[in-house]
């Protein structure tokens, strides 16, 4: 399945990572996002690894997890791999595609060249994990 | 105690998120930040009042307290007040002195062009941000 560039466009601006970002910065986005095809049962990350990419699932799902433990399903829209892209931490656990799975793919090194090169998406970005800090402070606070 | 504009620029390029800095530019970033002090026990920040800037401990100790328990603690070259003032909401944290603390301060309307002025300071802040939110996610558990 062929994804076209407005559809690509389209998923990668819909991403609360990305919201409010420029149009320029989402072409430039667009440039450097694959599509990747997974067969059921197929590892798209492996929990150690350090950070190979931001990934999107377009259409299909997977499962979060580490060891034999399940942490969470994954359908399209859904997005992972943004920390440790940015940190280049291991990955905190697997994902695993549960059925033929369409993926969109940004490379480490192209977003972390984009974001040194692209100040307003770089600032975006930071104000998206700051929210994230805050929601995750209240949350263990109520 | 107020330092030399040059023992400024030296200090700051000891500094992590300045270190990509070449030095006129680390002599912009003393230009435009402002040297603070403040006394052990004063509350920098406070949790739910609107934030008041960013700043950078230069030398010091701050404590971060959620309702009162400590959650963290940050020292020289750590910096704070970043994330009320990108979101524009107050903060969501108390920042308290643990002792006397020596801080470089930018006003929070500034803090958006100079991010767009240093990219490199920019990403790693980034970094730093991404950092607090996986330790952020581990309180919860």
């Amino acid at each position: 399945m062929a994804i076209s560039q407005e559809e690509k466009a389209a998923a990668l601006a819909g991403l609360p990572l990305f919201q409010g970002a420029s149009d320029e910065s989402v072409a430039r986005l667009c440039a450097v996002t694959g599509e990747v095809e997974y067969e059921e049962g197929q590892f798209i990350v492996r929990q150690g690894q350090v950070g190979s990419g931001l990934y999107i699932i377009v259409s299909g799902g997977a499962r979060v997890v580490t060891g034999s433990h399940e942490l969470a399903r994954l359908g399209p829209g859904d997005f992972f791999g943004e920390l440790t892209v940015i940190d280049q931490q291991p990955r905190a656990a697997s994902v695993q595609a549960t059925s033929s799975t369409v993926c969109l793919a940004i490379a480490s090194w192209d977003l972390l060249e984009l974001l040194k090169s692209d100040p307003a998406l770089a600032l975006n970005l930071i104000r998206g994990l700051a929210a994230r800090v805050r929601e995750q402070t209240e949350h263990h606070r109520h | 105690m107020a330092l030399s504009q040059e023992q400024l620029v030296d200090t700051l390029s000891g500094l992590a998120l300045f270190a990509d800095l070449p030095r006129p530019q680390l002599e912009q970033v003393a230009h435009k930040m402002s040297e603070e002090s403040f006394p052990e026990g004063q509350r920098i920040l406070r949790q739910g009042f609107s934030g008041t800037g960013f700043y950078v401990i230069l030398d010091g100790e701050v404590a971060i307290r959620i309702d009162g328990s400590e959650v963290a603690r940050l020292a020289k070259g750590d910096f704070f007040g970043e994330m009320s003032v990108l979101l524009g909401e107050p903060p969501v944290a108390d920042v308290v002195a643990l002792r006397q603390l020596h801080a470089l301060h930018l006003g929070g309307p500034d803090l958006e062009g100079f991010l767009r002025d240093h990219p490199s300071v920019m990403f790693r802040m980034l970094k730093t941000v991404a950092m607090r939110l996986r330790n952020a996610s581990r309180w919860r558990s």
